[in-house]
């Protein structure tokens, strides 16, 4: 096709688009979306957590709030990743509460190493979670996704991969306000190891999820 | 120096304007941006992919503005407008260059076609000779060391080094022991003497 009868064909569809929030505005936006999906399954679940206990236990805490800086910033990089021109320097920005979530992980198996020995690091497998886990990200993950395509996939695999960190990681956030907390191995190997692999088979199929459609055709 | 950055800013914003209008539903103000991005497209085109044919380019160029018309709503008009494009264009380049790669993987370059048919029939001239009786024997009617040489470098399918290793005879006289007795197969199977 000649590019003046393509331009002219472009203008012609042209309508008006509402132009997309920036990357803080939408990671806020889907933190609103996903929130209370999470509050409805906290309030349906039966919980093993004492809420008072809890809430004292600085561990927990920590952990928690590693976790939901996780979901935050790989939301806000995967946002700013299908933006032109957007600072790449923020892909790298989960890497920082993903380092404290591991190193908070290793030093739970140093002591459970201290305190029980080599029996304090055994794995078993832990399905009760899965479940819950699945069901907590679904709202998440069907929001992220139908955000991101409304962007240009620019990096599709590591949008979508940091998608799945961000969802891994609010899932992981909300399992644990009613799923009593594991050893740190089984929380390392099933928690952060189901986010790492999860992370990864989304990356594979991130250019079928993230496509230009012009492309595509 | 300052002229020249004052102009680079003016047509940003000029080109900024225009995406504003263009994100309002303006088609007009779209059509001009178009248009008044091309030669910087194939500018840039040009610049990243010298090599590129004259109608690849402009395939690219065209592939740059409907990803730009994909992504018209990401842009920002209180960010400046040629890096947005811009990164667009890097984006698009290189995917350009990985299809190009990939496409080129799995094409042949023929300059001429062969004036042939998939059918067996009309290709019986390149095909295996078709009597397996006939080539056996033509092979035992062999002087010995020709047939050891052919059993074992054409049937079995043996480099140099291992015939020479399983038959004990230098890898020369292989060598020239297989010559002779294809020549002799040739002859024999065209129905003259060996």
């Amino acid at each position: 096709m000649d590019t003046n009868a393509l331009i002219a064909e472009l203008a012609n569809s042209a309508t008006p688009v509402r132009r997309l929030p920036t990357p803080w505005v939408r990671m806020l936006m889907w933190l609103v979306i996903s929130v209370p999906f999470l509050a409805v399954i906290w309030l349906v679940m039966p919980s093993d957590i004492n809420p008072a206990t809890a809430m004292t236990n600085r561990r927990f805490l920590l952990e928690e709030a590693v976790l939901l800086v996780t979901a935050l910033t790989a939301a806000l990089a995967a946002f700013g990743s299908v933006v032109p021109g957007y600072d790449r320097r923020i892909l790298l920005i989960p890497l920082l509460p993903l380092a404290v979530w591991l190193a908070s992980l290793g030093e739970g198996c140093w002591r459970n190493w201290v305190a029980l020995g080599a029996g304090g690091l055994t794995l078993r497998p832990d399905w009760d979670c899965l479940p819950p886990a699945i069901l907590i990200g679904i709202v998440p993950s069907i929001a992220m996704v139908v955000m991101l395509r409304r962007g240009a996939p620019l990096l599709p695999r590591v949008s979508i991969a940091l998608a799945a960190l961000a969802v891994a990681a609010l899932a992981n956030f909300g399992l644990r306000l009613f799923h009593v907390g594991d050893a740190s191995v089984m929380v390392l190997f099933w928690h952060l190891g189901g986010a790492a692999v999860l992370a990864g088979l989304a990356a594979l199929a991130g250019r079928r999820v993230l496509y230009w459609r012009h492309a595509a055709t | 120096m300052v002229v020249y950055m004052s102009e680079s800013r003016e047509r940003d914003q000029r080109f900024a304007l225009l995406m504003r209008a263009t994100q309002a539903g303006d088609r007009e103000a779209y059509a001009r941006l178009l248009h008044d991005l091309i030669p910087l497209l194939r500018r840039a085109v040009r610049r990243q992919r010298a090599l590129l044919k004259p109608q690849d380019a402009e395939d690219l160029v065209q592939d740059i503005l409907l990803s730009l018309h994909q992504a018209r709503r990401s842009y920002d008009p209180t960010r400046p407008f040629l890096p947005w494009l811009m990164a667009l264009v890097r984006n698009r380049v290189a995917d350009g260059a990985r299809r190009y790669i990939s496409r080129s993987a799995h094409e042949v370059v023929v300059d001429q076609l062969p004036e042939t048919f998939s059918d067996a029939d009309p290709n019986m001239i390149d095909g295996p000779y078709g009597d397996p009786e006939a080539l056996r024997l033509a092979v035992k009617a062999l002087p010995d060391g020709q047939r050891r040489a052919i059993e074992l470098l054409k049937l079995r399918e043996m480099s140099l080094k291992e015939a020479a290793a399983h038959s004990g005879a230098s890898v020369a006289a292989l060598k020239v022991s297989v010559h002779r007795g294809m020549l002799a197969l040739r002859r024999m199977l065209a129905g003259q003497d060996p």
